[in-house]
C-alpha cells in the first residue's frame, strides 16, 4: 500500500475545564491513505469531534494535544508551530463544520468567504480569486453562482449553505477534507444531496476525506473503512463492509443492535445499551465498555484492551479489522444482534402495522377535520397597519384530516416547516386552528366550555422535544411531577407523592429523584422525566414531539422501548411527531406523511413504508440513510428545496419537486384516494399505484 | 427594509407625539398654571382669569394640546421670562454648540472605547483585563461634574495645561477655533460612555469569537489578527450603532452638568440658568428640544445600524 | 411490572452535580466566588457603618454653624478640616451620607418596585397593552432623566421624601422596559406551556414560575437601579435643586465646596467625590457578580 497521508499515532488529547480535566482522547491510531475515504462515528462525548479537530489543531479553547504524533505527508501537525498549522489549514486540508447557520460569516458576502482561503495561500488578485470562487460553488452546485457571490449567508437554506461551506474547503484542492457531521442539522432529502456531492467531489478531485458522524446510515455507502470511537478511544476498525456485515466489538454490536432499522420485528423492543457513556474526567480502569457490556468480566474491568486483529495479538495492519475487545464476537457467528435482544416478553407479541392489542378496531379517539393554521408573517400591532401588508401569511397546516384509535400509535413524518409540530400544538390545545376542528373522543374541542376544557386537559397530555426546557428550572422533580395533581387537584399530599413514586418507577428512575432538579439528569433521563409528567394525569393520549431526536441511539432506543412498553400496560395512545422515518417506522401502526402542511399520504405503517403512494414518501424513503454499505443506490430521491410556506405552489404544494408532475397539478388540488388497499389514502394525481410505479422505475 | 424603515419611522412618530404630550402635562403642573408661572404669584385672580382667557388656557385641555401642538409645528415655543427672546431663536442659537460638544464627545469616546474593549477581551482573565476593568467600573461611578472639577483641579490649575473654561465664541466655528479650551469639556463628558462601550466591546468580541464563523475562518489559515480584523470586529461593531443611540439621553444629561461647569455656551447651560431663574418657557422648550433630539438620533442610529446589518438591510 | 428498559436506568443521576439552593444561598455563594462582588459587598458594609455607626465614635454639631472654626484644614480635632461653615467635614461626610445612602435606596427599590410591576404587566399582557405601554416608557425616556428631574425639582422644593418620589418617578423606566423582556421571554417558555396543558391559569404561572425565574433578574437591577439614584441625588443636589441646608447630601457637600477649591480646600472636595465614586461602583459590583450568580444556566447533565 502507498505512504499513508494521514498517520494519527497515540493521540492524547486533554480539554481543561470548569468540571476538570476531559480526557478527550486517549491513545488514538489512526491511518488515511491518499484518497482515501474513513468513517469516525461514534455517539455524543466519544471523541469522534476532537479527533477531527485536532489534526488541524482547532482544538477549543482549554483543549491540547499531550501525546502522540499526527503525521500529514510527513510534518507532525501535533508538534508544529501555528505558522505551519495556518499553511496547511485550508489549503492542503480543508475542513467543514456541522452546523451551517453558524459557522459562516453573517455579515461577510459568500464571494468573500469562499475566496478567502485562496488570497490566503496562492498568489492570486482579487478578481482571479472570486472568479475561482465562482467556479467552485457552481462545482458545489450552488445555482447562480455570479450572482450569489454578492449575497450574504442568510439569503440562503441551510442546505445552500453548507455547500457554500464545502466550496470554501474545496477552494484551495486540498488533499484531505475533513467534514465533521456535515449533515446533521440537515433534512434527510438534503443530507443525501449533500452527501452525494461529497462523494462525488472526492472521486472528482482525488482527495481523501474524513467523514465523522454519529449516523451509521450516513457512512454505510460513503467510506472505505470505519473507526468506531468509544470514551476517547477507537473500539473497533474495520473496512466498512466487514463491519457492517459482522461487527465484532460488543458495542459496536450494541450500536447497530440498538438502530430502529435493526428491528426484524416491528413488534418487539429494540436492543438497548444500559447506563451511560462514561465521563472522561478520570481515567477509567479497564475496559472502559465493560460497565455497560453483558459479555464484561473480571479482565476487562481490570485492564484495558489494545487494538488488534484478533488473530496474533499483534499490532494489526492499518486495513485489517480490527478490535479492541477481549471477548470480541466471532465473525462467524450468525446475526450478532440476536444475543443482546431483550427475550420477547411473552404474551405481548402482536402482529406489526395493527393497532397495538386493540388492532384497527380501536375506537377513533382523536379526530382532526380539515385542521388548519396560517400565522401572519408580522405579528407585530403596528406592522399590521402598513401598506401591502395585507394578506402576506404562512400557512402552517393546510386542512389535515386524521383519525387516531384509542391505544394506537399514530406517527407523523416530515422534514422541518412541514407544519408537524404545528399540528402536535393545535392537537394538545396550545395553539388555536385557523380551520377545522378537533374531536376529543367525539366532542368538538371548540364547543368545550372553559371547565371542560380544565377537564380535558387530563386526557390529552404533550411530550416535549426538549423536557429540559419544558421544565421549571427551579422546581425539584417532585414538584415537577407533583405539579400536574396539583393543579387538576387530584388526591392529597401523601396520595400526590405516592403517584409520583409510583411513575418513577414506571420510567426506571430511581424514587430519591424527586429532591433533585432536572438540570442534574442526563439526556435520556430528563426524557424519562417528560414522560412520567405526561402520564401523571393517565392521559388517553400522548402527543410527543420528536421525542428522541436529541438523544444517542442506545438512549433513543431505550425511550422509544418504555414509551411502547407503557403503551402496552396502560393503553395510551400515541401521536408520535417526529422527522426519522426509521424511528416512526419501528414505532407507528398508523403513518401520516406531511409536505409543507398538508398530509400527503396516511395509512397502515406497514404498507406506507412497503408501498409508499405518493412521490414525496416513496423520495422520502430513498433519501434516507439505511445503515447497509450494499444497499442499493436509490431509485429516486428528492432534488430541489422545500419552497417557502409562506408562497406555498399552486394546486398540488409538492409539484415543484415531483418527477410525475403535470400541468393537471399546477392547477387542481389532489384530493385524497385509496387508490389500491381501504385505509391507505394518497393526496395525489398520479399515485405510485402497482401499474404506474412500475413504469416509473423503468423510465 | 422599507418595512423596517415604515415600521421604525411611524414608532419614532408615535414617540415624538407622545414626547408632546409629556412636556404639556409638565406645563399645567406648573404651580398655580401657566398664568401663576408667567404673571407672578402676585396677579390678582382677574388677571390670572383674562391671561387664562386670552391664551386659550380655560378651554378644554384636548383643544389646548391640539393649539399647542399647532403652535410647536410652527417652531412657536413661547417667550422666555427672563432673556426676552423667542425661546426658539434662543435654542436655534444653542443647539449646535451643545450638538458639537455631543458629537466630538461620542465620536471620542468610540475612538477610545473601541480598541480597550478589544484589548481587555483578547486579554481576558489577565492582568490588563483586570485593570481596565476596574477602571471602568470607577470611571462609570464617577459622576461628570466630579471628574470634571478633577481635570480642572489637575490640568487647569495645578499643570496649567488647558484652559478651565470653554470656548466662549458665537458661532461653532468660533468655538472650534479655540480647540485647545475644548478639551476638558470633550473629555469629561465622554469618559462615563468609553467605560460603557468598552464594556460592551469586550463582551461583544468575546461573544463572537466563540461563534462558529470564528472556528471557519481559523480552519481557513487566517491568523488570529486578521480573523479579529476582517470578522470579529465587523459583527461586534455593527450593534455599537444602535448602543450609540441608546446613550444619547446619558450623554445630554452629561452635557448638561459639564456646560455647566465649564460654562459652555450650549443648550446645557442656557437650561441650567433657566432653573436657576424659574425660565420655565426655556426650561420646556430644551426638554422638548433634547427629546426631539433623541429621539431622531435613535432612529438614525437604528437606521445606521439596519444599513450595516445584511441580515436587515436584504429583508424585504 | 416487565419493561425491558428498567435495567437501562444506569447510574442514576449523577452525584457529582450539586444541588440548586435558593436565590439567598445562590446570591451569598456568588459572593464568596466572585471577588469583585464581595469587594463591592465588603464596601458598601463598610460606608453603611461609617455614615451609621460613625457619628457614635465621631459626635459632631451638624446643625449649627460656628464661623470660628471654618476653613480649617485637617488636623487634631477635625481629620478631614472644616467647611466654609465650621462644620466638621467629617461628621458632615457622614451626616450627608445619610442623606444619599436613604435617598438612593429608598428611591432605588421604589423605582425597581414600579417599573417591574408595569414591564411584568406589558410583557405578561403582550399584543395593543404592551406596545401601549412601551410607546409610553419609549417617549419618557427619551427625555433625558437629568432634564426631567431638573424640571420636576424647579416645580417642587424637595424634602427627602418628595425626593425619593421624584428620582423614583424618573428612574422605573429603566427596569419597566427590562423586566417587560424577561416577563416576554419568560411567558413563552416550553415550561409555561406545559402547565397551560395541565390545565393551570394565569395565577399559577405568574405566581409560581414566572416571579420565581424573574427574581433574580429584578434583584441584580434593583442594585444598579440604587447606584443611578445615588448618582441622581448627587446630580441634583449639584445643581442646587437638593434638600436645602442645613441639611446635606454627599453631592451638595461637593458643590459647596467648588467655591473654594480655588483657596485650595481640597478636603471639601476630594471626600465627598470619592464617597460617590466608591458608592457607585460598589452597588454596580455588587449587581455584576449577582448578575453573574443568577445568569447561570443549569448546566447540561
Amino acid at each position: 500500500m502507498t505512504d499513508p497521508l494521514l498517520r494519527v499515532e497515540d493521540l492524547h488529547v486533554e480539554i481543561a475545564g470548569r468540571g476538570g480535566t476531559v480526557r478527550a482522547l486517549d491513545g488514538v491510531d489512526l491511518t488515511l491513505a491518499p484518497g482515501e475515504a474513513l468513517g469516525i462515528v461514534g455517539e455524543s462525548g466519544c471523541g469522534k469531534t476532537m479527533t477531527a479537530l485536532s489534526v488541524l489543531g482547532l482544538l477549543p479553547p482549554g483543549g491540547r494535544v499531550t501525546g502522540g504524533r499526527i503525521l500529514f505527508d510527513g510534518t507532525d501537525l501535533a508538534a508544529a508551530p501555528e505558522r505551519v498549522l495556518r499553511g496547511i489549514r485550508g489549503n492542503t486540508v480543508g475542513m467543514v463544520f456541522q452546523d451551517p447557520l453558524t459557522s459562516l460569516n453573517p455579515t461577510v458576502t459568500l464571494g468573500a468567504q469562499v475566496a478567502e482561503p485562496l488570497l490566503l495561500h496562492r498568489k492570486v488578485s482579487r478578481a482571479e480569486a472570486w472568479a475561482k470562487a465562482e467556479e467552485t460553488l457552481r462545482l458545489v452546485g450552488l445555482p447562480r453562482p455570479a450572482e450569489r457571490l454578492r449575497h450574504y449567508p442568510h439569503q440562503l437554506s441551510g442546505g445552500m449553505r453548507q455547500r457554500v461551506a464545502i466550496a470554501m474547503a474545496l477552494i484551495c484542492e486540498p488533499r484531505l477534507l475533513i467534514a465533521d457531521e456535515p449533515t446533521t442539522a440537515l433534512d434527510v432529502t438534503t443530507q443525501h444531496q449533500i452527501l452525494e456531492l461529497l462523494d462525488e467531489l472526492r472521486t472528482r478531485l482525488g482527495m481523501a476525506l474524513i467523514l465523522v458522524t454519529h449516523d451509521l446510515g450516513v457512512i454505510a455507502r460513503r467510506v472505505d473503512r470505519v473507526a468506531v470511537m468509544y470514551g476517547g478511544r477507537i473500539a473497533e476498525r474495520a473496512p466498512v463492509r466487514p463491519l457492517f456485515a459482522a461487527p465484532r466489538h460488543r458495542y459496536t454490536q450494541a450500536l447497530f443492535a440498538a438502530l430502529p432499522d435493526a428491528a426484524t420485528d416491528a413488534g418487539r423492543p429494540l436492543a438497548t445499551v444500559p447506563g451511560l457513556p462514561p465521563s472522561l474526567t478520570s481515567r477509567p480502569t479497564g475496559c472502559r465498555f465493560a460497565p455497560r457490556c453483558g459479555f464484561a468480566t473480571d479482565l476487562c474491568r481490570a485492564a484495558e484492551p489494545e487494538l488488534t486483529d484478533g488473530l496474533d495479538g499483534a499490532a494489526p495492519a492499518d486495513t485489517a479489522h480490527a478490535v479492541a475487545c477481549f471477548h470480541p464476537a466471532d465473525p462467524a457467528a450468525g446475526d450478532p444482534a440476536a444475543a443482546l435482544l431483550p427475550p420477547h416478553p411473552a404474551g405481548e407479541a402482536r402482529e406489526p402495522g395493527t393497532a397495538g392489542t386493540l388492532g384497527n378496531t380501536g375506537e377513533p379517539l382523536l379526530r382532526l377535520a380539515g385542521l388548519s393554521k396560517t400565522y401572519p408573517l408580522h405579528a407585530s400591532p403596528f406592522a399590521r397597519r402598513g401598506p401591502g401588508a395585507r394578506g402576506r401569511e404562512i400557512s402552517a397546516v393546510a386542512g389535515v384530516s386524521l383519525t387516531v384509535r384509542r391505544g394506537e400509535t399514530f406517527g407523523i413524518v416530515g422534514e422541518s416547516g412541514c407544519g408537524k409540530s404545528t399540528l402536535g400544538r393545535m392537537v394538545v390545545g396550545l395553539e388555536p386552528p385557523t380551520a377545522g376542528s378537533v374531536h376529543f373522543a367525539g366532542r368538538d374541542l371548540a364547543t368545550l366550555t372553559k371547565r371542560e376544557l380544565r377537564a380535558h386537559r387530563r386526557r390529552v397530555q404533550l411530550m416535549f422535544q426538549d423536557s429540559s426546557a419544558a421544565m421549571d428550572p427551579r422546581m425539584r422533580v417532585g414538584a415537577v411531577l407533583r405539579e400536574p395533581l396539583v393543579i387538576q387537584g387530584i388526591g392529597d399530599r401523601a396520595e400526590q407523592r405516592r403517584r409520583v413514586a409510583g411513575l418513577l418507577d414506571d420510567v426506571g428512575l430511581p424514587r430519591g429523584a424527586v429532591d433533585r432538579y432536572p438540570h442534574e439528569f442526563s439526556g435520556g433521563q430528563r426524557q424519562r422525566l417528560g414522560l412520567a409528567r405526561a402520564l401523571a394525569l393517565s392521559p388517553a393520549l400522548v402527543v410527543a414531539d420528536e421525542p428522541v431526536s436529541a438523544l444517542d441511539v442506545s438512549v433513543q432506543a431505550q425511550i422509544l422501548n418504555l414509551m411502547r412498553a407503557l403503551q402496552r400496560e396502560k393503553g395510551i395512545g400515541y401521536l408520535f411527531i417526529s422527522h426519522d422515518l426509521a424511528v416512526v417506522r419501528h414505532l407507528a401502526d398508523s403513518v401520516g406523511v406531511m409536505y409543507l402542511g398538508k398530509l400527503v399520504e396516511t395509512g397502515p405503517a406497514r404498507q406506507v413504508f412497503a408501498r409508499p403512494l405518493h412521490p414525496y414518501t416513496r423520495g422520502l424513503l430513498d433519501s434516507a440513510n439505511t445503515p447497509d454499505p450494499d444497499a442499493p443506490p436509490p431509485v429516486s430521491p428528492l432534488g430541489g428545496e422545500t419552497p417557502s410556506a409562506a408562497a406555498p405552489p399552486s394546486g398540488c404544494r409538492f409539484r415543484t419537486r415531483c418527477p410525475r408532475a403535470a400541468g393537471l397539478c399546477a392547477t387542481t388540488e389532489p384530493p385524497p384516494t385509496e387508490p389500491e388497499t381501504p385505509g391507505h389514502r394518497v393526496a395525489c394525481h398520479f399515485p405510485l399505484t402497482s401499474a404506474g410505479s412500475r413504469g416509473l422505475s423503468s423510465g | 427594509m422599507i418595512r423596517f424603515l415604515a415600521k421604525r419611522l411611524t414608532q419614532a412618530l408615535v414617540v415624538l407625539l407622545l414626547v408632546s404630550v409629556l412636556v404639556f402635562v409638565l406645563l399645567h403642573l406648573l404651580p398655580g398654571g401657566p398664568a401663576r408661572a408667567i404673571l407672578g404669584v402676585q396677579a390678582t385672580p382677574d388677571a390670572v382669569a383674562h391671561f387664562n382667557h386670552q391664551q386659550g388656557y380655560d378651554r378644554s385641555l384636548p383643544e389646548q394640546y391640539v393649539s399647542y401642538l399647532g403652535r410647536l409645528l410652527t417652531g412657536d415655543l413661547g417667550e422666555s421670562y427672563k432673556l426676552n427672546q423667542s425661546v426658539a431663536s434662543l435654542l436655534a442659537e444653542r443647539l449646535p454648540k451643545t450638538a458639537l460638544l455631543a458629537g466630538l464627545a461620542l465620536a471620542l469616546a468610540a475612538v477610545v472605547a473601541v480598541p480597550l474593549g478589544v484589548l481587555q477581551a483578547v486579554r481576558r482573565g489577565r492582568a490588563a483585563d483586570y485593570l481596565l476593568t476596574g477602571v471602568a467600573f470607577l470611571a462609570y461611578a464617577t459622576p461628570v461634574f466630579f471628574l470634571g472639577l478633577v481635570l480642572i483641579l489637575v490640568f487647569g490649575q495645578q499643570l496649567q495645561l488647558l484652559p478651565a473654561e470653554a470656548p466662549q465664541a458665537d458661532t461653532v466655528g468660533g468655538i472650534l477655533a479655540q480647540a485647545p479650551a475644548l478639551v476638558l469639556p470633550v473629555v469629561t463628558a465622554a469618559l462615563g460612555i468609553v467605560a460603557a462601550f468598552s464594556r460592551y466591546l469586550r463582551s461583544a468580541v468575546l461573544d463572537n469569537l466563540a461563534e462558529d464563523y470564528v472556528r471557519t475562518a481559523r480552519a481557513k489559515g487566517q491568523s488570529n489578527a486578521r480573523i479579529m480584523a476582517r470578522h470579529v470586529l465587523r459583527n461586534a461593531l455593527i450593534p455599537l450603532a444602535t448602543l450609540l443611540g441608546l446613550y444619547l439621553p446619558t450623554l445630554f444629561s452629561g452635557t448638561l452638568v459639564v456646560e455647566s461647569m465649564f460654562n459652555y455656551p450650549g443648550m446645557g447651560l442656557l437650561f441650567w440658568n433657566a432653573a436657576q431663574s424659574s425660565d420655565f418657557p426655556v426650561l420646556l422648550g430644551v426638554t422638548l428640544v433634547v427629546g426631539v433630539a433623541t429621539v431622531l438620533g435613535s432612529l438614525l442610529a437604528d437606521l445606521a445600524y439596519a444599513l450595516l446589518d445584511p441580515r436587515i438591510r436584504s429583508v424585504t | 411490572m416487565t419493561i425491558p428498559a428498567l435495567d437501562a436506568v444506569g447510574a442514576g443521576p449523577p452525584d457529582a452535580a450539586p444541588a440548586v439552593p435558593g436565590p439567598a444561598r445562590r446570591a451569598l455563594a456568588a459572593l464568596t466566588r466572585n471577588k469583585l462582588a464581595l469587594a463591592g459587598a465588603l464596601v458598601l458594609l463598610a460606608l453603611f457603618a461609617f455614615c451609621f455607626l460613625g457619628p457614635l465614635l465621631h459626635p459632631t454639631d451638624q446643625i449649627h454653624t460656628d464661623l470660628a472654626q471654618a476653613g480649617r484644614a485637617p488636623g487634631v480635632g477635625h481629620p478631614l478640616g472644616t467647611t466654609d461653615l465650621g462644620y466638621d467635614q467629617l461628621g458632615r461626610l457622614m451626616y450627608g451620607g445619610r442623606t444619599s445612602l436613604e435617598v438612593g435606596l429608598a428611591a432605588g427599590l421604589l423605582a425597581t418596585l414600579l417599573g417591574t410591576v408595569y414591564g411584568a404587566v406589558a410583557g405578561y399582557c403582550g399584543g395593543w397593552v404592551d406596545a401601549v405601554l412601551m410607546r409610553i416608557t419609549d417617549a419618557a425616556l427619551a427625555i433625558p432623566a437629568l432634564f426631567l428631574l431638573v424640571v420636576v425639582a424647579t416645580l417642587i422644593t424637595p424634602s427627602k421624601p418628595v425626593l425619593i418620589l421624584i428620582i423614583a418617578s424618573v428612574a422605573w423606566l429603566s427596569p419597566a422596559r427590562l423586566i417587560r423582556g424577561e416577563a416576554l421571554a419568560l411567558r413563552s417558555r416550553d415550561y409555561l406551556h406545559a402547565m397551560r396543558l395541565m390545565g393551570g391559569g394565569g395565577g399559577r404561572a405568574v405566581f409560581r414560575h414566572i416571579v420565581p425565574n424573574a427574581v433574580g433578574t429584578v434583584l441584580v437591577n434593583a442594585t444598579f437601579q440604587v447606584a443611578d439614584a445615588i448618582l441622581y441625588v448627587a446630580y441634583l443636589s449639584f445643581l442646587g435643586l437638593s434638600v436645602p441646608p442645613p441639611a446635606a447630601d454627599w453631592g451638595s457637600l461637593l458643590s459647596a465646596g467648588i467655591t473654594y477649591t480655588q483657596v485650595g480646600h481640597w478636603w471639601l472636595i476630594f471626600p465627598p467625590g470619592l464617597a460617590i465614586v466608591l458608592v457607585v461602583a460598589a452597588f454596580n459590583c455588587l449587581g455584576d457578580g449577582l448578575r453573574d450568580a443568577f445568569d447561570v444556566r443549569p448546566a447540561k447533565g
